[in-house]
């Protein structure tokens, strides 16, 4: 009897989690309702609390950045570098853990001597210059470009974003007032323009942590080797680069120590061209006006 | 006992709906969405790294199979795989309305549930506030920098001559 008694209730309850799992709103009898909304507030905070930044957001960080490194320095105008510069990119980018970011890899010429690269969030990538004549060969250049990819590809940028600052934006998004104003309300803004400080703070400012250049360096040696670049290129460069880890730009936010510059070089010491190919790679770098 | 059977044939009776409707997948889910942006793709798996299965051209319909975060997994006229959410940007997320099959009354979103807070957070109309709050970016350039790229005919000429891997 009591096996009769109870078992719709339990049907109806087991078909109402099962249903719930697969992320279906239901109307409760007024009953359940209260205990049922605790739970449902309860499990969404848990879900925002960790809700991963996604990749359109990711992109949209990329592009605030991108216009703020941008609104300080202006783009080398010539096609042809741009184009070339674009070619090495992709050639390397299609090669790393992260080929396909939301919208793709675009890559850019700053028109400043100060050698330096950023990497913004999403898949922009800009080199200038300076850093462009420091490289010797398209193997170089490859090297520095498979560093940045690398640097997007393990979303070193995005996650510089304060956990606490993450935090709210998850709660704010659970709030009536987000929800009317469809997540576009002025806290919301607020809490961008905090996420934008925290990334620009980390790839123009201040650097990367030790533990992401190095990562980002093993990376970068592993893309070489898979499209078939010279892997010794990047020891060849922050060869290039040792000794001034106390000069800006690039010195700063890449620091190339002699700590860094031992691991690489263990992973894939700096040789001299190895082949008929890196040479003609080398000799087409060089017919470019930089 | 009689009252327990007749009981039973009820909870059973109960029990095989149930199960029909759990194993029809929802009647919600039938569903045609329609790719507004140009140049998509459906992947093999939800993910960008994954193997392009083909294009979807801008205006196509594609059927909804279920949606697993910014994906969707789509049947593109016998194509099964991944579309990612940038196709179908203004689509509304996907939801089941069964209350009114077991209660008869209207759903009533939670509004704090993840499926609803979808397209939400940092979008378009975010980064809009923060331009008008930051005039002085360089908007103008991020967009013209979006415009560079290579096609895969060049690429491929490119890595070729400079014997790298394809």
């Amino acid at each position: 009897m009591r096996a009769t008694s109870f078992g719709p209730t339990a049907l109806l309850l087991m078909a109402c989690l099962l249903w719930g799992c697969s992320g279906v709103s239901l109307d409760l009898p007024s009953s359940v309702q209260p205990a049922a909304q605790i739970a449902a507030k309860t499990g969404a905070k848990a879900i925002h609390a960790s809700r991963p930044i996604s990749d359109s957001e990711e992109y949209y960080v990329g592009r605030a950045v991108g216009a703020r490194i941008l609104a300080k320095y202006p783009l080398y105008q010539d096609q042809e570098v741009t184009r070339y510069v674009n070619k090495v990119g992709l050639t390397v980018a299609r090669k790393s853990s992260r080929p396909n970011p939301y919208r793709g890899y675009h890559f850019a010429v700053l028109d400043t001597p100060e050698p330096n690269a950023f990497a913004c969030p999403g898949g922009t990538i800009l080199i200038t210059r300076g850093l462009l004549k420091n490289c010797a060969t398209e193997d170089e250049l490859a090297a520095v470009l498979a560093h940045e990819v690398a640097h997007i590809a393990n979303k070193d940028g995005i996650k510089s974003i304060s956990q606490a600052r993450w935090t709210e934006v998850a709660t704010t998004l659970g709030t009536e007032t987000a929800k009317q104003y469809g997540g576009s309300a002025g806290q919301m803004v607020t809490l961008f323009e905090g996420s934008i400080d925290d990334v620009f703070k980390t790839i123009v400012v201040n650097g990367y942590s030790r533990s992401a250049e190095e990562s980002a360096d093993r990376e970068a040696v592993s893309i070489l080797r898979k499209a078939g670049y010279n892997p010794g290129a990047l020891a060849a460069v922050l060869t290039k680069m040792s000794g001034k880890e106390g000069a800006g730009g690039i010195y700063r936010t890449h620091p190339p120590t002699s700590e860094r510059l031992a691991k690489v070089q263990s992973l894939a010491p700096a040789s001299s061209a190895s082949s008929e190919k890196e040479a003609v790679r080398t000799a087409r770098f060089q017919q470019l006006k930089i | 006992m009689r009252r327990f059977m007749k009981l039973s044939r009820k909870t059973l009776g109960l029990l095989i709906i149930v199960m029909m409707l759990l194993l029809s997948g929802g009647p919600g889910w039938a569903r045609t969405l329609t790719v507004s942006q140009p140049n998509q793709q459906i992947y093999q798996e939800a993910n960008f790294a994954s193997t392009p299965l083909g294009a979807v051209p801008q205006g196509a319909k594609v059927n909804l199979i279920r949606q697993e975060g910014e994906w969707y997994k789509v049947d593109y006229q016998g194509t099964i795989g991944w579309l990612h959410r940038q196709a179908v940007p203004e689509a509304a997320p996907a939801k089941m309305d069964l209350s009114k099959m077991l209660f008869g009354g209207p759903v009533k979103e939670t509004g704090s549930d993840e499926v609803a807070l979808a397209g939400k957070g940092f979008t378009p109309e975010v980064e809009a506030g923060f331009r008008q709050k930051n005039p002085g970016l360089a908007y103008a350039q991020v967009d013209k920098v979006e415009t560079f790229g290579v096609d895969q005919a060049q690429l491929q000429k490119f890595v070729s001559e400079g014997g790298l891997n394809p």
